[in-house]
């Protein structure tokens, strides 16, 4: 038996493209089934995710079976044959096999790194082992790239550190407060980076999200979106002294937050501490007021600065990770050679079907 | 010879040994956050409020545990050897470590201080705690004779 792989991905297909291909959950027990009966694969397994749409399929010998797959799948999606062919890749052994390594663990994701594929993979393969579609060699196959890209989250830094500026901000506040359930939201403004770290924040169950606008209506909309309540900026200091995680995203000329109102602030908090991420430009809060003890501020420069440093961390990372996991393809090759028909040597040499 | 008194403040070492450990970790994270950078050790540290409150707890159990002690060694060494406690420098120093851990508690119960201060100085009291105890153990035959 052979182990291929064919399928798009977010290089290699744009997404009015990827999602013409996609399966939905309910779509893939008929699929199965037309894949064993129609193309003869002993086991296969369908991967589909917003950023990519894969067959791993174990098959009797290669010739014709890319072909056959092309088809189903232009047939399934209503495309052109040739349409498909420039937007598709189809790997046979080894290259198969390491290409499922390197997209369980996360390299070959947009985010590079992003450990939700890993997840994606193992329900994939869930799935289909629960409707009998995988056999023995797909079974070890999948253990053995989810154990990789375990590996490679455990022993290098390709999935920390946040990547963007939302959830860089996040990651921030729960350096600060840990769990944070029980901490207190408030959102000066409005803005589009100013919601979405809002979202990001009301998705770990904050206990209370207040939006403060000049304009009331505003504020109540943005309220009722994000299950929380609306204030007026003139209580600008009341909403302060309650917050724990606060966002400014004014377009205020002059800074709304001076050191000196932080200061005070402080006291009456009595050194609670406070959080604070300065979206505006220009910016709606002093830069000394980040000297203040137990003061966190966090200007739009400093979150990019993150997120550009985590990214670079990340492409580091990869030749550490590019290594674990030839390693263990290389495991998994030997474990292939002693269970496996004897392979055809030069079988890896040839050149893998379009 | 393992008595109320030196079991107590032992523990009670232990426990300002958690606190120091926590104000570390908190001074390292805090000065991380302070500077925007992150390090090697950025995402294996406990969120800042944890190490807080660790540190708040372990201060508290510790003055509990070193009370206990004092009062224990106070009264053993009336009726043994006749020394006064008074007489006794490691006792002395143990006495104004107890002062000064017990008013680092109410200062932070208080939020007089919070966070970076406390931190730095359950780092200090440590330091003097580590000064007392090599006391205890070094002039233990000398001065500390009642034990």
């Amino acid at each position: 038996m052979r182990i291929i792989v064919a399928g798009v991905n977010h290089r290699t297909a744009p997404v009015e493209f990827r999602e013409r291909l996609a399966f939905r959950a309910e779509d893939l027990p008929a699929a199965y089934a037309a894949l064993r009966e129609q193309l003869g694969t002993e086991e296969a397994l369908i991967l589909s995710t917003c950023n990519r749409v894969e067959i791993y399929a174990g098959v009797p010998a290669v010739d014709g079976t890319f072909g056959r797959l092309s088809s189903f799948l232009s047939a399934r999606a209503r495309l052109e044959i040739g349409e498909l062919a420039s937007h598709w890749y189809a790997f046979d052994e080894p290259q198969s096999i390491e290409h499922l390594f390197t997209v369980a663990s996360g390299l070959d994701s947009m985010v590079l790194g992003e450990t939700e594929i890993l997840h994606q993979v193992k329900r994939a393969y869930e799935f289909a082992q629960q409707h009998g579609s995988t056999g023995k060699t797909l079974n070890v196959l999948f253990q053995k790239a989810l154990n990789a890209a375990k590996a490679v989250q455990d022993r290098t830094a390709i999935g920390r550190g946040a990547v963007s500026v939302g959830t860089v901000a996040l990651e921030l506040a729960e350096k600060i407060f840990g769990d944070l359930r029980g901490y207190r939201v408030m959102l000066v403004g409005a803005g589009k980076i100013g919601e979405l770290v809002v979202q990001r924040l009301a998705d770990r169950g904050v206990a209370d999200v207040v939006i403060v606008n000049r304009s009331l209506d505003r504020a109540q909309q943005l309220a009722i979106a994000y299950g929380g309540r609306a204030a007026s900026l003139e209580a600008l200091d009341e909403s302060l002294l309650a917050a724990d995680i606060v966002l400014m995203s004014t377009a205020s000329p002059h800074a709304l937050v001076t050191r000196e109102r932080a200061g005070a602030l402080m006291s009456r908090r009595r050194q609670r501490p406070l959080c604070i991420i300065d979206l505006g430009v220009p910016r709606n809060v002093e830069a000394n007021v980040g000297q203040l003890e137990n003061v966190y501020l966090f200007n739009i420069d400093d979150l990019e600065g993150l997120v550009n440093h985590h990214h670079a961390r990340r492409r580091e990372a990869v030749t550490a990770s590019q290594a674990i996991l030839a390693e263990k393809v290389e495991h998994f090759l030997r474990w292939r050679r002693t269970t496996d028909e004897p392979c055809d040597p030069l079988s890896s040499v040839r050149a893998p079907a379009p | 010879m393992w008595t109320v008194h030196s079991i107590c403040s032992l523990l009670g070492y232990g426990a300002f040994l958690v606190a120091f450990v926590a104000g570390v970790l908190f001074l390292i994270q805090d000065a991380q956050l302070k500077h925007k950078r992150m390090g090697v050790l950025f995402h294996r540290l406990p969120s800042l409020e944890s190490l807080d409150r660790a540190n708040f707890v372990a201060i508290g159990i510790g003055s509990s545990l070193l009370t206990v002690g004092l009062v224990f060694g106070l009264r053993h060494s009336h009726p043994l050897l006749g020394t006064t406690w008074a007489g006794d420098a490691v006792a002395i120093l143990a006495g104004l470590l107890w002062v000064a851990y017990l008013g680092l508690w109410w200062v932070r119960m208080r939020a007089t201080y919070r966070g970076r201060k406390i931190a730095i100085l359950s780092v200090v009291g440590f330091l003097f705690a580590v000064g007392v105890f090599l006391g205890v153990v070094r002039w233990l035959p000398m001065w500390h004779a009642h034990l």
